[in-house]
């Protein structure tokens, strides 16, 4: 191998080319993909060998969204760090708030009302239909079903409405608060809840009839990006990608947490393996979402949303105006903020992509010594290589499709 | 069980069992581990315990290597502590697969050297990039807005990063 055989793309990246001869004769090729590019969810860029158009070759380079979150979430006091969690995964922001809640709470021995328990769950289980929602339109569109999109973004709105509703927030909730939530449910979006859930099985039934049984639709999705189950449990894949893959593995049934063990509900997967089978597990998911979200509306306790703990949580306002420790209790929180008492502890929830993480250092003072995000989306991309082997340049694209990575949350 | 010899210390921090190794011995107790059962690497971090006096630090660098049993479902958290300058420590993507781009993410934030990675690269911050942003000592803001007024001066002199 000599230098002329190394070309530098840029951003440091360089690809040797090994000389080879391609299975049709021809030399092969390196093709850089992306990073702006309609169709990698976001901005991530392959490094793609080719011959002729079968892929032979990924490395992914990723970065491009890269905002410190981790770092930012050191610089904020304990309370404050909730809103950065909501910006990483940004389909999920209130699964990773869930994350970083329990994990706090965790720290500081602290048990929520079990009014807040069914509503995280209500909050996770429509972040969840959301996030699968999204994934389907944008799926479509890459695949050639534009009607996709139309039909998942009405639905979605919907969602993102009743967000707007409990939280005054669309996409970033930061819902989920250590120590409980934001506010209480209002009757209003407790009845949009119930509208919703009564409307969406059909809904579900409509993108079904869209592309279940659609010629087109399998036949780019079916036998495309196989992973069996030893490769993907070996690559350390979650979510969607192992349970497409044939293995029962859900965190909300393996390791419950918020309540979840009190639900019933099955967990979804395909012994396809492939892109095909990834799509019905998320179909079924979202149907199980559904069932979760008509228990939890059904069972919601009456009660207080958040932890009774004045050194945790601002003191009611009325309460300001006649107690003179409110107003201290409200100062020293909105000044230092609380302290948790040292130590480190790890809580893994289910978000729509697979395992979303959070590990949570305390060194006993009013910051965070270090907060790091176990994102799905950034262990999921790991076997894109894998998958894509062989395949075609337009077969990559359903594969990074159905690997259902948000780059924000590869990045972080 | 993994060779009680390698374990220097062990105990539970909020429910999480947890057991302290030498660096030097990390990669073999994480490779008698995976053989145990322990066959998912969840995540592999670093945390920096520069000025922390929550309690005495063997070293600056804490490497955390979290590992779950899929079929029992037990965690166990392996922690390792590495000082220098750069710290080194071999890296486990041999052992569990998904280690490769933690490494590198790891070494792109804090400047831990794994040795006999396959392609130990900057991961998430450009490949020119000076110093390891999730170091303690690493102010925050401490970088200059690119393409603003004071990048080129910032340019010609990135020790100041």
């Amino acid at each position: 191998m000599t230098d002329t055989d190394t070309t530098v793309i840029g951003q440091g990246v360089t690809v040797t080319k090994t000389g080879e001869t391609g299975a049709f004769g021809g030399e092969l090729l390196t093709v850089n993909f992306g990073p702006h590019h309609p169709s990698t969810h976001g901005v991530l860029r392959l490094i793609v060998d080719l011959d002729g158009e079968q892929v032979k070759r990924i490395k992914p380079v990723i970065g491009y969204l890269h905002t410190g979150i981790e770092k930012q979430a050191e610089a904020l006091r304990w309370q404050q760090a909730v809103v950065v969690t909501d910006r990483h995964d940004y389909l999920s922001p209130p699964i990773n708030n869930l994350a970083y809640a329990l994990a706090v709470e965790r720290l500081m021995g602290v048990d929520v009302p079990p009014r807040a328990k069914v509503l995280r769950v209500i909050m996770s289980e429509l972040t969840r239909l959301s996030s699968h929602l999204v994934w389907m339109g944008t799926s479509g569109i890459e695949l050639g079903a534009m009607t996709m999109l139309m039909y998942c973004f009405r639905e979605r709105d919907t969602i993102l409405d009743m967000n707007e509703e409990i939280s005054g927030y669309r996409m970033h909730t930061s819902y989920i608060r250590p120590g409980g939530v934001m506010a209480d449910a209002t009757p209003r979006f407790l009845d949009m809840l119930d509208k919703f859930i009564g409307a969406m099985p059909g809904h579900v039934d409509e993108y079904e009839d869209l592309l279940t049984m659609n010629p087109i639709w399998r036949s780019r999705t079916m036998g495309i990006g196989r992973l069996p189950a030893e490769d993907a449990k070996v690559l350390g894949a979650t979510g969607p990608m192992l349970r497409g893959s044939g293995v029962a593995w859900d965190l909300r049934k393996q390791m419950p947490y918020s309540g979840y063990e009190g639900y019933e509900f099955e967990v979804a997967t395909s012994d396809l393996c492939d892109c095909y089978g990834r799509y019905l597990v998320r179909i079924k998911e979202m149907r199980e979402s559904v069932k979760i979200l008509r228990q939890a509306l059904d069972r919601l306790p009456d009660g207080p949303v958040n932890v009774d703990d004045r050194k945790m949580l601002p003191p009611p306002r009325e309460e300001l105006e006649t107690s003179m420790e409110a107003v201290i209790h409200h100062f020293k929180l909105f000044t230092e903020g609380y302290s948790v008492p040292p130590g480190d502890v790890y809580q893994a929830v289910e978000s729509g992509r697979g395992e979303n993480g959070c590990y949570v250092v305390s060194d006993g003072t009013h910051k965070p010594r270090r907060v790091k995000f176990r994102a799905a989306s950034f262990v999921n991309l790991q076997p894109l290589e894998r998958m894509a082997m062989n395949h075609m340049v337009a077969d990559m694209v359903a594969i990074i499709g159905t690997a259902d990575t948000v780059l924000g949350d590869v990045d972080r | 069980m993994i060779a009680e010899n390698l374990i220097v210390d062990r105990g539970v921090s909020a429910g999480d069992d947890w057991i302290t190794v030498a660096a030097e011995s990390a990669h073999e107790a994480l490779s008698s581990l995976k053989d145990e059962g322990y066959r998912l690497l969840v995540f592999l971090t670093c945390v920096d315990h520069l000025a922390d006096s929550s309690r005495e630090w063997p070293r600056r660098y804490e490497l955390v290597y979290q590992l779950r049993n899929m079929d029992t479902l037990e965690q166990l958290r392996v922690r390792a502590f590495v000082d220098g300058d750069p710290p080194h420590v071999e890296s486990v993507s041999d052992v569990f697969p998904p280690a490769n781009w933690d490494e590198r993410e790891t070494y792109d934030m804090f400047g831990i050297v794994f040795e006999n990675h396959p392609d130990l690269t900057r991961i998430l911050m450009p490949d020119d990039w000076v110093g390891h942003p999730l170091r303690r000592d690493y102010p925050v803001g401490g970088e200059v807005v690119e393409f603003s007024e004071e990048h080129e001066t910032w340019q010609t002199a990135p020790d100041k990063a």
